[in-house]
């Protein structure tokens, strides 16, 4: 896994608690991302095992909203996200590398 | 239930036509998460004011609609002939109506820049001297945007669904939206070039 700028973003904000239960607009809002660049970043996560999914339970106080998709890091994704991002802190200059190639799977990997 | 009806009915429309895009099986489940995050947008209590809202639920389902083309387009969808008989089974049309498509895209094109030429009028005209000039730098705007259009008409080899001189009427009549509308839908663009059997 290449980590690019909103790729790390992203497993900050899942780090900062991994049990903690994300859902689309959360996560976009956390991370200041677009949704152009934040699902297809799911989708592949997901597709890694890295991320887990679940539907929201149909509250009665939720006043007719539909259901909302939660995102959680699994364990395996949580242990390879703090590696990567410490390995990205870890290294001087490494924001400029990274923004420079795209991951595999993203467009572009600029910031 | 939500502050805005009529946006978050255009924003989920919008979501729909990018979900046909996916392969059936993975289609209805990515459309009811992505339908289901507008509400929460559109009541967004953090975001002032609640036009921002309505930007940001559009350019949330502009998003998606870049999403799913690059999931369709990466190997979660598999080959193409699989995408295609997958999109066979899922009972819906086989892909989105390219013509409404195309009129939502150019529509919310017109809606923004009219939204950026109203800003421009009322920013440069309430200053101290409020003169004409700023409705001047607009009208430049909408002839300079007007030419370009016309030019493209008399330069294009092929123009989609109507005839030329017609796009010419429609880009002289409405300023703006005719030229927008002559771009995004009656442009052959050299991505999309007209297939060879309907030029014979």
């Amino acid at each position: 896994m290449k980590l690019t700028g909103p790729l790390e973003r992203v497993l900050k904000v899942l780090v900062a608690d991994p049990a903690a239960q994300h859902y689309g607009y959360d996560l976009m809002k956390a991370a200041r991302l677009p949704s152009g660049t934040l699902y297809p970043m799911l989708a592949r996560l997901q597709q890694e095992g890295l991320l887990d999914s679940q539907w929201e339970e149909q509250r009665p106080d939720a006043g007719g909203r539909p259901p909302r998709k939660y995102y959680r890091l699994t364990a395996e994704g949580a242990r390879v996200a703090r590696l990567e991002l410490a390995r990205a802190s870890a290294e001087p200059g490494s924001k400029r590398n990274v923004a420079a190639r795209p991951a595999h799977g993203t467009q572009g990997g600029a910031l | 239930m939500s502050r805005a009806p009529a946006v978050r009915r255009i924003a989920e429309w919008l979501i729909h036509a990018a979900c046909r895009r996916l392969p059936a099986d993975e289609r209805g489940e990515r459309c009811r998460e992505w339908t289901a995050e507008l509400p929460a947008i559109l009541d967004d209590e953090s975001v002032h004011p609640p036009f921002r809202r309505t930007l940001r639920a559009l350019a949330f389902s502009a998003g998606i609609s870049r999403t799913t083309r690059r999931l369709s387009r990466s190997s979660l969808a598999g080959s193409r002939r699989t995408r295609e008989s997958q999109w066979r089974a899922g009972g819906l049309p086989a892909r989105p109506s390219d013509l409404a498509v195309r009129v939502a895209r150019g529509l919310v094109v017109w809606l923004v820049v009219v939204a950026g030429l109203v800003t421009l009028i009322t920013v440069l005209g309430t200053g101290p001297h409020p003169s004409t000039w700023p409705l001047l730098i607009v009208v430049a705007l909408g002839v300079g945007f007007d030419v370009y259009c016309l030019e493209d008409i008399a330069r294009a080899a092929e123009v989609r669904y109507l005839r030329k001189w017609l796009w010419v009427v429609i880009c002289l009549i409405q300023m703006p939206l005719g030229g927008i509308l002559y771009l995004s839908i009656g442009r052959v663009g050299p991505a999309r070039p007209v297939p060879p059997s309907s030029l014979s």
